[in-house]
């Protein structure tokens, strides 16, 4: 943890150089002052992002004057917090950090966040080095709402991955497979239960475990409904064939009650050491390299996602930050939001491993991962995976539902239920509540 | 009664298995607590820490609330216990007096319904009334699970006692209200402390309430322990040295007082949560 | 989630009582201020849940009147029939354990032997120990990999078990917490009760050279079985609402398999927003938990009769 801290320290200290030179010149222009003395509340999703958002916070509070207070909640308790809280018009938050994949439109109905298009078109609010085209245009796509309106800043876009244990690939001479075919062969080739050593992890626990599921859609080249947002593809052949490969993969390759796991008892597994590959976002990586936590901290390797056989794409989820409507520090909050969000914050964030940047100016800075733990094949892995990333969830309203909905289905598989009759049930349960949420 | 020495020995047997999974489980939750990560995640398991260590709770301090969250406990389970003193203990005797068994059965129908029930309105009008920044909410729907325990023990308490005095008392020209204060109430005193007791811990020990209506500054150490140091990766030396200390002055609480609880829970079966 | 003590002292003498009566009325005064905080706090929620069933309202939507809507949608939802299924093979297991445990206990800790006291009090930590802290260490033991309950097992030579991470297995493990930390509830009442039974039977039975055992059922058990009966009632209805392990412990999983109907309700109020539905849920949970209690006193009250 400690060590963690002292190398972020030193990144920020090479990076401050040039841009100190370049705030000189802004600073006239940009009043960071203007909000001195107010104070500001910020909700946090649990991740490696609220960590680095946390770590830097003084250094806001220095530049600004304002007072910051702020909270990671696991994501379990932060989500359904923050809508209850906005919706009874008394939020406890003036900023919060929250998932586009899950809140995004039932915030975006009720309109509780501040549309901050003004706020960034408002050069007193935002100064011209922010630069918002830098932003990469499915990252502005995510945070914007079908009406128009942006009501949060993307913060962090998290791709999928497969993080896999060097140390067994080599003990067993095998390559990182390039298509979903050779996973599942690697992932067996790796399984030696009688040394209790798995070739696969992943999410098992009901909700959490639809993106797994859907990594393996998305190599057929398909999605869970069609692009109008109106229509499952949940029961297509598609579908089936990935809810088998993951029903084989999950049964025979990963370890014994993983259908309890999350990301973070997936995590707590793969660092012992006995797993070959765990799949699940590029913002977990973290502990995997802190050697106080992780007993593989020196064979960590990071894959792309293997190509399925009709098409090769890896599932994207994005993270934001939004300003309470009814905040009575619009301004200041906005403010935190936005230097969240600028050059220098974001690759803090990549440095630190906490996840991918939706900037594209943070991959064009050759120090990118100068003095990070991560190295080149991290670095190279999540800009192939930029350009293959898909949304990993359907943009509707009832999103909690649609994963639980499914999510049961695949735990079902898990024990061993048939995966066409499991989709096709789930299906037919969840067409009404979709049909429902689209009538409102 | 005579006991031949093989049933002797089969008593003491049944005694040791029936302690035995207490002690296990509140052992290994101290040994988990005295271990450092590696110890802790180590198969098969360390049991007894060597050398233990108490960097997890120095952790558990530097890293959280601790504090704040102790006191936020500390005032709602003692506020909603003496709020349930002041007007349980005249209901318990109102009750016991009068012979009012319509007022028990409301409280009867308190017992049965699901926490939850509660939650849904009462976490709306908090909302709506902008009270959810304070400890004023969870002290509020705390009084669901402290009203009745007084009342209930205090009904059995004043049941038992002779009412001969009081009616002296009354036959002297005191009031109804002076019999109470100081006849009544006086001899009450070991109701009053095991009422005490019982509903301190039982909303010491309460959850759900928290869970929904708690905020930063608002949460209960039962919540905090959940909330703020749920499985991040392993810490399991953390989160078990935060449990520890979560009910440890419960589990004090009823070393100490023993005699007074089981009196309580003997005469019943009082439970919260 | 409040708490309730099953008055067991015996009637008073008539004439005590034809004397208080005078003072009854007065007497009720006392209880105003109880009754106050009792009509705030529990049947202000009551009435607004009965008018929430009969809404459809999601937060941040508009409400709708639709009548008994919320209600019909039940009988088609095959999650919430799941979780009434659940929640009576929970409710039956959790309260069979503790009873049979409860009663042995009791039994036990009637008689005198040295430390009694001591001995006593730590079995009954577990229901004092705040159960979202025991129901962690739980499932830090519950771990397949890494936990001590596997060790255990496999060190005397049993296959592991999957515990709460497996369908088959977690209701029966999370019956097991729930036997561990309430049977001291069962023994102590069922105690109560040991202590107050007269000797004349006993030392009848000892003079026609009876067994302990033929002691214990012939005698005994139907003494103190009124109060066995109280402690059931009170399990029955502590087990139908039992929350904290299981929402710390499995969460409802592996998938919806120990998914009861409090937790399913706490999903549609905190997850899905759906206070309409959710509200008609509690309607329907409160009847079914009322049915229970009636049921169960009803067999007490024949119990006693007969």
């Amino acid at each position: 943890m400690l060590q963690r801290r002292r190398m972020l320290q030193s990144a920020a200290a090479i990076l401050a150089a040039p841009a100190l030179v370049e705030r000189v010149g802004a600073q006239q222009a940009f009043d960071w002052k203007q909000f001195k003395g107010q104070s500001l509340t910020i909700s946090m999703t649990k991740s490696p992002r609220a960590d680095v958002m946390q770590a830097h916070q003084k250094e806001f509070e220095a530049l600004t004057g304002i007072k910051v207070e702020s909270e990671q909640l696991p994501e379990q308790q932060q989500r359904p917090k923050m809508v209850l809280e906005l919706s009874t018009g008394h939020p406890s938050f003036d900023v919060t950090h929250f998932s586009l994949h899950v809140s995004k439109r039932i915030v975006g109905q009720g309109k509780w966040l501040e549309d901050l298009r003004p706020y960034i078109a408002n050069p007193a609010l935002t100064p011209a080095d922010w630069d918002f085209k830098d932003f990469s245009a499915p990252s502005i796509a995510a945070a914007t709402q079908p009406d128009g309106r942006m009501d949060s800043l993307p913060l962090e876009t998290d791709f999928w991955l497969v993080y896999y244990n060097k140390q067994l690939f080599a003990d067993k001479g095998i390559a990182f497979p390039k298509t979903l075919d050779d996973m599942m062969k690697a992932a067996h080739a790796l399984t030696d239960k009688s040394t209790g050593t798995y070739g696969f992890v992943g999410r098992g626990l009901r909700n959490a475990n639809v993106p797994v599921w859907t990594s393996f859609l998305l190599g057929q080249n398909q999605a869970t409904i069609t692009a109008d947002g109106t229509k499952l593809l949940t029961d297509t052949p598609e579908a089936i064939w990935a809810g088998e490969y993951y029903k084989t993969i999950m049964r025979e390759c990963a370890p014994p009650g993983v259908v309890g796991f999350n990301w973070n008892e997936s995590q707590t597994s793969f660092i012992q050491g006995k797993i070959g590959m765990w799949l699940d976002g590029v913002g977990f990586a973290p502990p995997l390299l802190d050697k106080t936590k992780s007993k593989i901290a020196d064979h960590v390797g990071f894959g792309l996602m293997p190509a399925g056989p009709k098409g090769h794409h890896c599932p994207v989820f994005t993270d934001a930050l939004g300003v309470a409507a009814t905040s009575k520090a619009k301004g200041a909050a906005y403010l935190f939001c936005q230097w969240a969000t600028n050059k220098a914050m974001l690759l803090n964030l990549v440095r630190a491993g906490g996840g991918a940047s939706p900037r594209l100016s943070t991959y064009a800075d050759p120090d990118l991962v100068k003095d990070s733990p991560f190295g080149k094949e991290w670095l190279s892995t999540l800009l192939e995976s930029a350009k293959i990333a898909q949304l990993g969830l359907p943009e509707i309203i009832p999103v909690t539902e649609f994963r639980d909905t499914f999510g049961v289905a695949l735990t079902d598989m898990i024990g061993g239920a048939d995966v066409a009759s499991s989709l096709k049930k789930a299906t037919e349960n969840f067409k009404p509540i979709l049909e429902k949420s689209l009538k409102s | 009664m005579k006991q031949s020495l093989a049933s002797r020995l089969g008593l003491y047997f049944s005694v040791i298995v029936l302690v035995s999974p207490a002690i296990l489980v509140f052992l290994w939750m101290l040994s988990l607590s005295l271990k450092n990560e590696a110890d802790n995640t180590a198969f098969p398991p360390v049991f007894i820490p060597n050398p233990p260590t108490l960097a997890n709770f120095i952790d558990v301090f530097e890293r959280n609330d601790f504090v704040e969250y102790t006191i936020n406990s500390v005032i709602v389970s003692f506020g909603a216990t003496i709020a349930a003193l002041l007007v349980g203990v005249p209901a318990g005797y109102g009750i016991a007096k009068a012979k009012a068994g319509g007022s028990a059965a409301l409280i009867l129908v308190a017992r049965i319904t699901p926490g939850l029930s509660y939650l849904v309105p009462l976490f709306l009008l908090f909302q709506w009334l902008n009270l959810t920044g304070t400890l004023l909410p969870i002290l509020i729907t705390h009084l669901v699970i402290t009203v009745p325990i007084v009342v209930y023990v205090m009904i059995g308490f004043f049941e038992g006692l002779p009412g001969e005095l009081e009616e002296a008392a009354l036959v002297d020209g005191a009031t109804i209200w002076q019999a109470f204060r100081t006849v009544a109430l006086p001899l009450a005193r070991p109701g009053i402390v095991v009422a005490t007791i019982l509903s301190f811990i039982f909303s010491w020990n309460n959850f759900i309430f928290g869970v929904v209506l708690a905020g930063r500054h608002t949460r209960t150490l039962p919540v905090a322990v959940y909330n703020v140091l749920t499985f991040e990766q392993i810490s399991w030396g953390p989160l078990a040295a935060a449990a520890l200390l979560v009910t440890a002055p419960v589990l004090i609480l009823t070393l100490l007082m023993q005699k007074e609880i089981v009196a309580g829970l003997t005469a019943g079966g009082v439970k919260g949560g | 989630m409040s708490a309730h003590v099953a008055t067991i002292a015996p009637a008073k003498p008539a004439t005590a009582h034809q004397r208080r009566r005078n003072y009854a009325r007065r007497y009720r005064l006392f209880i105003v201020p109880a009754g106050i905080v009792v009509a705030a706090v529990i049947v202000f929620p009551w009435l607004f849940t009965l008018f929430m069933s009969v809404q459809d309202f999601h937060v941040g939507g508009a409400m709708t009147f639709v009548g008994l809507a919320n209600y019909t949608r039940m009988l088609s939802d095959e999650r919430f029939l799941w979780a009434i299924l659940h929640t009576l093979y929970f409710t039956v297991l959790a309260v069979i354990f503790p009873t049979i445990l409860g009663v042995i206990a009791a039994v036990c800790f009637n008689q005198r032997f040295p430390l009694r006291g001591l001995a006593r009090t730590i079995f009954i930590l577990p229901m004092m120990a705040t159960p979202v802290a025991v129901a962690l260490v739980w499932t830090m033991m519950f771990h397949p990999q890494l936990g001590v309950l596997n060790y255990l097992l496999t060190s005397i030579g049993l296959p592991p078990s999957t515990w709460v991470y497996d369908s088959a297995t977690v209701i029966p493990t999370l019956v097991m917490v729930e036997t561990w930390q309430w049977t001291p509830l069962i023994m102590l009442i069922v105690l109560g009760g040991l202590a107050s039974l007269p000797q004349d039977p006993y030392e009848a039975a000892a003079l026609d050279g009876a067994s302990a055992w033929q002691c214990f059922i012939k005698i005994t058990l139907p003494l103190v079985w009124p109060f066995i009966m109280v402690a059931l009632v009170l399990r029955a209805v502590d087990a139908l609402k039992a929350f904290d392990t299981i929402f710390v412990i499995s969460g409802g999983g592996p998938g919806t398999s120990s998914e009861t109907l409090n937790l399913y309700l706490y999903q549609e109020a905190f997850a899905y927003y759906d206070i309409g539905y959710a509200s008609a849920i509690v309607v329907v949970f409160f009847v079914l938990i009322l049915l229970v209690t009636l049921l169960l006193m009803s067999r007490r009250a024949k119990a006693a009769a007969a």
